[in-house]
């Protein structure tokens, strides 16, 4: 082997190396996340509340009878009376509970009320701690079921198990709406004039620079703003409306640019005939121009998801650190990604933070799909 | 006679509808355009809002008669200890970490991203580079505190047991190791499209004068590809530079000290806000905003050289 060939050789060997390292980590990294957090992923995991609350409920027995299900495991025990079945069961402090297994359909728990004689639903799972202020610590299983049997009327303390991240899914949720819905128009609307009605000269390229300049500020750079502008000088609070502001500014950037380049590729000869037709500017923007448009402005709404959904610097001092269900746009929440954050920095716990981590990677995966199906179809539009 | 006056009347009737019409038209023309413009100048706005108000709040500790309390900016910039609790706010120590941080950073992942996109754009089949490539895209959308995670409870307990002497995980070598990979995505798409950008007679060219497939690649395409892939690099450099979360769960955050190996805790300069924003107040909080000042800055000074790079790449 002659000295070239050897060089081939190495240079060969460090190309396939770097792109080994590249996958391998990328392999690595998301093997990690689903090894440490898929034993908390279930259902429930994404159903439940992060916290479990405790409330007092009342029902009242149903007149007549339920059917009992065939389907029961054999350890409940079903109460055609109020059309539950229960079963024993023991809590997150490993105390002894009433646990719900089974609700019947129409059931009158599904119906309850608690202390502030609001509707409270009992649901599947639901710990049991008290009946009729009889604590379950005193009597065993059948003398429980006794007394829910006999009573027409049931006063009992259930408690909800928490360790979900339903607050935080609801939170990203109302979150990119919120956000899109300010940013979206906003970027649309530049973009237009940009492509559509701008002149060269110093205007425009002033609107560049600053554009351009957005997209290079780091995002904690933005939570400092969006906290001493939204938050403080507005006095909005920590809230979502805070950080949906803070992002929708974060968003600009990545709206424009890409409405302009799917603006640039609408055919002028469509504009042509347009005017040739008669129709006024305005009348070829709205028909002509934007729904060709629309694809693009699609990729434009995907990546503004996946830029919220993977945020954390810029909203952890505008909408919030709380694992709790915003209660509207002035109150605050934390994003599944916030959370995340906050569960190793606070607790160090990973198992959770790598549960989260499950969820967010599967809605990249689905964002990057999605976004290759669009793109796919455009450049077919385009040939 | 009198119904050629009624058409006439008519005629200019519908001239009169149709001039109405336009006139509506062009005010309506007119008002969008406005709306257009307006919704264009918001990023104008929103660039003077964030410039105005970080740079507002966090020079006021420097400027004499503040009535949170003043504070010397050469102290500021030069010190060597953070310690808001004793009033001592230095971040010397941390600008040097940043740059510590995001240089070990480049020359671990630049290289490695370049012969990636190397591999992708000039190596790989098209059906393996259609494999590789959507795990860089996820590469890039994985949010960064899933990153500090992975670093948190990989990185960290690795250099603690196996690299570091001090035995100690939060260091340098781990921040560094983090930022590398997550600059990668960056660097390899922006240098994948440099290497595409190469035109073919170069390629062809180099192989007609007997060059090898990897003199090719190293002699002609990575050279004419150079301007791209340094602007890659500096992106790479901005995302390093202002990156934050996952950084701040493997660095260690001390309050002083200039790392002087890489084994040593280090506390950056986007850490120093994410950690003490959520109680800061007075001038505590303002010189949080200063820290956000000299971050600005860094991503400023990055942000013109790119421009420098890119107008040169059009030139060409």
């Amino acid at each position: 082997m002659n000295n070239r060939a050897r060089k081939d050789l190495f240079a060969k060997a460090v190309i396939y190396l770097s792109t080994f390292i590249t996958v391998g980590m990328l392999i690595f990294i998301i093997g990690f996340i689903f090894k440490e957090g898929l034993s908390l992923i279930s259902l429930d995991f994404l159903k439940r509340d992060y916290n479990s609350t405790t409330q007092y409920v009342t029902a009242n027995k149903s007149n007549d009878n339920f059917k009992e299900p065939s389907n029961l495991s054999e350890n409940s025990v079903f109460i055609p009376q109020y059309g539950i079945a229960v079963r024993e069961g023991i809590n997150e402090e490993l105390e002894e509970v009433i646990v719900i297994d089974y609700i019947v359909k129409d059931s009158p728990v599904s119906k309850s009320f608690n202390a502030a004689n609001n509707i409270f639903s009992i649901k599947k799972l639901d710990q049991i701690k008290k009946i009729n202020s009889q604590d379950y610590n005193d009597i065993n299983f059948e003398e429980a079921v006794q007394i829910i049997k006999n009573s027409n009327e049931i006063k009992l303390k259930v408690t909800r198990p928490g360790g979900g991240i339903l607050p935080m899914i609801i939170t990203t949720l109302e979150l990119i709406a919120l956000s899109l819905v300010i940013a979206i128009p906003i970027g649309v609307l530049a973009s237009i004039y940009l492509v559509e009605y701008a002149k060269p000269g110093k205007l425009i390229n002033i609107i560049r620079f600053a554009t351009e300049s957005l997209a290079g500020i780091p995002s904690i750079v933005y939570g400092l703003f969006g906290m001493i502008f939204f938050v403080k000088q507005l006095s909005v609070g920590e809230s979502l409306l805070s950080g949906g502001l803070t992002l929708s500014i974060l968003l600009l950037p990545t709206i424009i640019r890409t409405t302009e380049e799917t603006l640039k590729t609408v055919p002028i000869s469509y504009k042509e005939g347009s005017f040739g037709l008669g129709a006024n500017r305005l009348q070829t923007l709205w028909r002509i121009i934007l729904p060709n448009a629309v694809p693009g402005i699609l990729v434009a709404v995907i990546l503004s998801i996946g830029r919220i959904v993977g945020e954390s610097a810029a909203l952890l001092f505008t909408a919030g650190t709380f694992a709790k269900i915003p209660l509207g746009v002035k109150d605050s929440g934390a994003t599944l990604t916030v959370r995340a954050y906050m569960e190793v920095k606070e607790y160090a716990n990973v198992e959770m933070a790598s549960a989260i981590g499950i969820v967010l990677i599967i809605i990249v995966l689905v964002l990057n799909v999605s976004m290759r199906i669009i793109s796919r179809k455009l450049s077919k539009n385009n040939n | 006679m009198v119904s050629q006056e009624i058409i006439k009347k008519e005629n200019k009737d519908v001239d009169n509808a149709i001039l109405k019409e336009n006139r509506k038209q062009t005010i309506l023309d007119k008002l969008f355009h406005i709306v257009f413009l307006l919704c264009a100048c918001m990023a104008v706005v929103a660039v003077f809002a964030i410039t105005i108000f970080i740079f507002s709040k966090g020079l006021q500790p420097f400027i004499p008669g503040n009535e949170e309390g003043t504070y010397s900016f050469i102290k500021f910039i030069t010190g060597l200890e953070w310690k808001p609790s004793q009033n001592i706010y230095g971040i010397g120590y941390m600008i040097i970490a940043s740059i510590y941080a995001t240089v070990g950073a480049i020359v671990i992942g630049v290289p490695i991203g370049i012969l990636t996109a190397v591999f992708i754009a000039e190596i790989a089949s098209p059906r393996i580079a259609d494999i590789v490539r959507p795990m860089i895209e996820l590469l890039a959308g994985i949010p960064s505190v899933l990153y500090g995670v992975f670093g948190f409870a990989v990185i960290v307990p690795f250099v603690r047991n196996y690299i570091s002497p001090f035995q100690l995980g939060d260091s340098l070598l781990s921040v560094i190791l983090i930022l590398s990979i997550m600059i990668l995505p960056t660097i390899i798409s922006v240098s994948e499209t440099a290497i595409r950008a190469v035109p073919k007679s170069y390629k062809e060219g180099a192989y007609g004068l007997g060059a090898t497939k990897m003199e090719v690649i190293f002699r002609t395409i990575l050279p004419a590809a150079k301007s791209g892939i340094l602007a890659g690099v500096v992106l790479g450099i901005g995302r390093a530079i202002g990156e934050t979360m996952a950084v701040i769960l493997v660095a260690g955050n001390p309050e002083s000290g200039i790392p002087r190996t890489i084994y040593d805790q280090v506390r950056l300069i986007t850490n120093n806000i994410v950690l003490e924003q959520g109680y800061a107040e007075g001038l505590h909080e303002e010189m949080l905003f200063s820290t956000g000042v000299v971050l600005f800055l860094f991503i400023m000074i990055i942000n013109i050289i790119l421009n420098k790079i890119r107008s040169k790449v059009v030139e060409k």
